[in-house]
């Protein structure tokens, strides 16, 4: 009787522990990146350009954190729209062999090295136009994230009960109309959650970036044609450079791209309100 | 136009399972018509066939007409969309749209279908149809309440008002009280026979009880086959076929 509590009392110890493991890298990196980045970390931050390597004032990642929110938006904006579309022809025609075909190709991009995508865009759009360019890190940023929003969209699709979808069609509307304007709202958390995986992405992704769009540090948005700077790109660049007061940069610029991802994540969880069934 | 539906050799399959063989019913206007039979007779698949919801079963293969009104839903011309609007639907579990209020759920179809041309005419829509469902006196003053708090019975019959308020011909309900307590359950009864005056109401039950209080005709329906169709009463009392005898007495599923 004793010798099987203890045993319980230890097994529930150790899967106690091991969930305390696994959680425990969210937190230190979350640590560290607070402490390290926080001394540099101020309003002009955000706007400032870069400082020098030597001398000079403390400077910011303005132009580097312009170029992350442009390319969000316009990633979101075509990753994000064809994935909501995607992920909703997928539930709706499920049973179509075209439906399957996708759902198969889509599974394999998620597993795609994101580096293959940025060369990809290179070859597509950097290589013709003769310039790196702020477009083709959105294009290479959009194809990272389709996959993820269409694949996540269908789930959410696929969770509303069949009921309900006989209910919005015995409506007497089009399938367009019983989708968009009706299962929606059901699926709302859902799809919400997936276009915020799809954005968290396109801030944080490096790769796509590598080939595409230079990481300009030096001027704010100059066009969709032109060299544009992002912060994850910038981390990279003065994280590998010599000078301490690039690595300060660096962690700082980690603090604000973490906070950005953060904030998304928490304010849509808290804005976007579940359906109770 | 003599007949609310027509059914006329209505033959379906799901892949390879035929499942409704040859039907064939006619419905007059007015009338409680009651579907019945054990279950897996195919009895809700007939019902669906009645406004093309089928269709939402990829598997699903008919063969046949059904007439509507006059109009062969089946036909060319007609849209799926323009069938469900002739036949509205009640279902077994009460499916009001959880995220919305009790004035959006009733409100939702005539605003997508473009029935109302102002705020005014819809409220005023939505009061006629909740009235009509027996429901306005309970919910007047809390429309904006969200559909899922209503109890069970009083959900069924916001369902019932949400199909109401797209002034359909003909009302299909699929075992609308099976899953209600019975106080509940017969008051969508009493409600059937109020909606007759104005509405054609195919009822599909695995009760017979419930078929012989509520509907004015029946068929009787046994693995995808119409075994007999008739006045109710004659149909209860003087069963023609040994199948549905054995049936209404309960000897059978």
């Amino acid at each position: 009787m004793i010798a099987r509590k203890v045993k319980n009392k230890i097994m529930i110890g150790l899967i106690g522990l091991l969930a305390i493991v696994s959680a425990a890298p969210l937190f230190a990196i979350i640590a560290s990146i607070y402490v390290n980045g926080a001394r540099i970390i101020s309003p002009r931050f955000l706007v400032d350009f870069p400082p020098p390597p030597l001398g000079g004032s403390d400077g910011g990642i303005g132009p580097a954190l312009v170029g992350t929110l442009i390319l969000m938006a316009l990633s979101i904006l075509i990753g994000g729209g064809l994935g909501l579309f995607t992920g909703i022809f997928l539930s709706e025609y499920g049973h179509h062999i075209l439906s399957h075909y996708t759902r198969l190709s889509l599974q394999i991009m998620v597993e795609f090295p994101t580096v293959i995508i940025g060369l990809f865009a290179y070859a597509v759009l950097v290589l013709p136009l003769r310039s790196f360019n702020a477009f083709a890190g959105a294009f290479a940023l959009a194809i990272v994230i389709i996959p993820y929003v269409a694949l996540q969209v269908r789930e959410a699709y696929a969770s509303i009960p069949y009921s309900l979808k006989e209910a919005a069609y015995s409506l007497g509307v089009s399938p367009f109309v019983v989708n968009l304007r009706i299962l929606l709202s059901v699926a709302r958390r859902g799809v919400a959650t997936a276009l915020l995986v799809g954005l968290a992405r396109a801030a944080g992704e490096t790769a796509p970036l590598l080939f595409t769009i230079l990481g300009t540090t030096l001027s704010y948005f100059e066009g969709l044609d032109k060299p544009i700077g992002a912060v994850p790109l910038l981390i990279y660049n003065f994280a590998l450079s010599p000078y301490e007061r690039w690595h300060e940069v660096a962690w700082g610029a980690a603090a604000v791209l973490l906070t950005i991802i953060l904030a998304l994540f928490i304010v849509t969880r808290s804005l976007v309100k579940e359906v109770k069934l | 136009m003599r007949w609310a539906v027509d059914v006329r050799n209505l033959n379906v399959w799901y892949g390879l399972k035929h499942v409704l063989k040859n039907v064939s019913l006619r419905i007059p206007r007015n009338m409680v018509f009651a579907i019945m039979g054990p279950s897996g007779c195919g009895k809700s698949t007939l019902l669906r066939a009645m406004n093309r919801l089928l269709e939402l079963n990829p598997l699903a293969k008919v063969e046949g007409e059904v007439w509507i009104n006059g109009v062969n839903i089946y036909s060319d011309e007609v849209d799926p969309m323009d069938a469900r609007r002739l036949a509205g639907m009640v279902f077994q579990v009460p499916n009001p749209f959880p995220h919305l209020s009790i004035y959006e759920n009733v409100a939702l179809g005539p605003k997508l279908n473009g029935i109302v041309r102002s705020k005014k005419e819809l409220d005023e829509l939505v009061e006629w149809a909740l009235r009509k469902a027996y429901l306005w006196d309970e919910v007047k003053d809390e429309l904006k309440k969200p559909a899922a708090r209503l109890s069970g019975g009083q959900q069924q019959r916001l369902c019932i008002a949400r199909t109401l308020a797209l002034k359909p011909k003909i009302i299909l309900m699929d075992e609308p009280t099976a899953n209600l307590d019975p106080v509940a359950a017969s008051k969508i009864e009493e409600l059937m026979l109020e909606l007759k005056e104005d509405y054609t109401v195919v009822i599909v039950t695995h009760n017979p009880q419930q078929a012989a209080r509520v509907s004015d005709y029946v068929a009787f329906l046994y693995m995808g086959e119409v075994i007999e169709v008739g006045e109710t009463s004659n149909v209860f009392t003087t069963p023609k076929h040994e199948l549905t005898e054995k049936y209404v007495v309960g000897k059978m599923g």
